[in-house]
This record gives C-alpha cells, sequence and structure tokens, in this order.
C-alpha cells in the first residue's frame, strides 16, 4: 500500500538548517542537543522568553539532525546529504581550533 | 530535504498550546514519521485522546479524530476498532489518563488483545491541572497534592500490560527520538494490543520544585532512568528488583508474543453463528 505523498521538504540553497521563527517556543532543545554548537540563543525582547533561536554557525554543522528530531513545535530543519555538503565531526574541531 | 509533517497536520492549529520544550510535540513528530515509513493513508488513521495535555494530539493530527471523555479512551477506541477493522487505531492517553481514571479500561484492552496502540506519555505527574500527585510520580518527588514528597510506591506500567495480556509493550523516552520512531513502528506492525510506555519530560509543572526546571535537564534526568533491554536481561532477578526499587527500568521492546486477536475472533464467532462458515 504505497502513498503518493511527497514528504521531502527542499532546503533553501547552501543552507544547512533553517529556522521557522513564527513557531519556535524558544525552548532551548536545539541548541541543548547540538553537538557542535552550531545554534544560539540570542536575546530578543519581541519574542517570548525573551530569547530567540539563531544560526550563528552553520559551517560547524555535520548533518546529524538531532535540532530537527527533538524539536517539539515543528519548526527547525535540516538538509540532506544531497543538497548541502557537511563537515566531517574532525574537520570541525580543526575548525574550532580544537584538533 | 527535511521531513515535511504538513500531510498529518492541522496547519491552521499550529503552533501547539503546549509549553516550550515538551514531550508531547516530539512524540508526535516520531508518531508522524512512523505513518509516513509505514505507508498509511491519513484517512486509515484514527486518533483517540482522552483529557490532559495529550488530548490536544486529536486536535492537531489530520486523521479521523476523537476527543473523548477522561480516562475512556480505550473503551471508545475499542468500539471504534470492532465496527472498523482495517482501520488503525491509535489511542493517546496521559499517565493520569490511562492509568488512574482510566486504569481500570486499559487493563481490559490488554486483557482482550484488540488491535489498538495505545501510546502511554509517561510524564510523572497530572501536568495539565498543575502538578498533583500521579500513579508514576516517583518516591520522595514533590507535587501540589505531596508538599513534603510522596510516599505513595510507584508501579511499573509494562508489568502491568504485560500482566493484563498485552502482546506487545514496548518503553522508550522522548530524549531519544529517533528510536522512539523506530519503536512506533514495530509496534504499529504488531497485530493485536501494542503499549508504549513513552517516557516524557514536564519540566514546567513536574521540574519546577524537583530541581528539573529545564526541559534539556529534565530529559537527561530520565535517560539516567532507563536502562537498554540487552543490559537489563543480563542481571539476575535480584539485581532487577533492587533496580526497579531505585526508580530505573528497562528500555525497548520489553515483550511481545502472537496471539489471536480479538477483532477476528468476534467476527469469526459472528460468521459460526451465522452458520456462515
Amino acid at each position: 500500500m504505497a502513498l503518493n505523498v511527497d514528504f521531502r521538504l527542499k532546503a533553501p540553497a547552501n543552507t544547512p538548517v533553517w529556522v521557522d521563527e513564527a513557531k519556535c517556543k524558544s525552548c532551548e532543545l536545539c541548541v541543548e542537543f547540538c553537538p557542535t554548537g552550531v545554534l544560539e540563543m540570542i536575546p530578543d525582547p519581541h519574542n517570548i522568553l525573551g530569547q530567540m533561536v539563531k544560526v550563528t554557525h552553520p559551517e560547524y554543522c555535520i548533518g546529524c539532525k538531532e535540532c530537527e528530531l527533538e524539536c517539539p513545535d515543528f519548526c527547525i530543519f535540516v538538509a540532506e546529504r544531497d543538497e548541502y555538503k557537511f563537515k566531517k565531526l574532525n574537520e570541525v574541531k580543526k575548525l574550532k581550533g580544537e584538533a | 530535504m527535511a521531513f515535511n509533517y504538513d500531510y498529518y497536520l492541522r496547519t491552521d492549529k499550529m503552533p501547539t498550546l503546549w509549553c516550550w520544550g515538551c514531550g508531547d510535540g516530539i512524540i508526535m513528530k516520531a508518531m508522524i514519521r512512523a505513518f509516513a515509513k509505514l505507508g498509511w493513508d491519513k484517512n486509515d488513521i484514527c486518533i483517540v485522546s482522552g483529557i490532559g495535555c495529550s488530548g490536544r494530539f486529536s486536535s492537531y493530527i489530520d486523521a479521523n479524530t476523537v476527543h473523548t471523555t477522561h480516562g475512556r479512551t480505550v473503551a471508545y477506541a475499542t468500539g471504534i476498532k470492532l465496527a472498523n477493522p482495517d482501520k488503525h487505531v491509535i489511542v493517546v492517553a496521559g499517565d493520569g489518563d490511562g492509568l488512574a481514571i482510566g486504569g481500570n479500561h486499559t487493563i481490559h484492552g490488554c486483557r482482550r488483545n484488540i488491535d489498538l496502540n495505545f501510546v502511554l506519555i509517561n510524564n510523572f505527574i497530572y501536568g495539565l491541572t498543575n502538578s498533583q500527585v500521579s500513579p508514576t510520580t516517583p518516591k520522595g518527588a514533590w507535587s501540589v497534592t505531596t508538599q513534603y514528597g510522596n510516599i505513595d510506591p510507584t508501579f511499573d506500567p509494562a508489568e502491568l500490560a504485560k500482566g493484563a495480556g498485552a502482546t506487545f509493550i514496548g518503553r522508550e523516552s522522548v530524549a531519544e527520538a529517533q528510536k522512539l520512531e523506530r519503536l512506533f513502528i514495530k509496534g504499529f506492525q504488531h497485530k493485536g494490543f501494542s503499549f508504549f510506555d513513552v517516557h516524557s519530560n514536564c519540566h514546567v509543572n513536574f521540574g519546577r520544585k524537583n530541581k528539573l526546571a529545564n526541559a534539556k535537564k529534565n530529559m537527561d534526568w530520565i535517560e539516567e532512568r532507563l536502562v537498554p533491554k540487552a543490559k537489563w536481561d543480563k542481571l539476575s532477578p535480584q539485581e532487577q528488583y533492587e533496580l526497579k526499587k531505585q526508580g530505573k527500568f528497562p528500555r525497548g521492546v520489553l515483550y511481545q508474543v502472537e496471539e489471536p486477536e480479538y477483532c477476528e475472533e468476534y467476527y469469526k464467532l459472528i460468521d459460526r453463528v451465522r452458520g456462515n462458515s
């Protein structure tokens, strides 16, 4: 029984992670679950809880999708591997100067 | 390409009414991904939910939905399933809804082994009505009705379901969404009563005075309480008993057997009595 629905959501060009800010409730789960520090909470007085998630370091993204899986509000998305060339974990460490 | 959830959602009702960081949203997403992977049409799915934060599932998922009275989810779902044996019925209940007020219905649903998928969202408190003690509140925890610490012993919902006769029992937490999705796929395919004990966070009402007032902190606490099934099986019964006393539970697919399903037996009975067979 095949379902004739396309569940794929196209990523904007050259973007690893993007946020739908209209739905976000600033719960910080994506920031806490991200293993490389791509996301950051920025103070924003116009939003609930006085902060909003921003993608501050897109170059660190390794495409693990942890933020997308753990977001309870359907507002953060990660691109597929064929749409964006994600870095390997050791490359990210080099970029941060940790390795 | 990220996953698009819109086919199964009533997007005009978004954003959800749940608190920031609520595990209910993570469970709903895992459930929708499981539906998509199984290729279920939304017209073949029925979501039955009771009262509580979990009751909002029937508002947000765009399928055939029933928002029923408090604790009577399994009673309604049994009727729906018996009338439409080809539909997939998902029951969503909280720990107060499914174990306290509706405990009796839950055990009789398990006993009949009717093909329902019972998702118990276990957040250890009555979250919607502001932190009253529930049957699964851990010992010593603060709640509005146990101001000096809970002294009630808690029970294990999975053992209850097993004793009552459910044929698929799984336990997972919201902190591992991918594992939760895989558990849902396995359980939804099972013919018979599937019981999922999903440990969820309620950092707003459970966490506020139990030093877990942050979603991630609450999830870490839930993860600490779960032991993988493979590791659990290696322990002796005495060690398992001691771990249970400390409030630790096994995770994964805990129990799965094949038993005659209630709808099939019921329609066979009708055929026999009418003399069709």
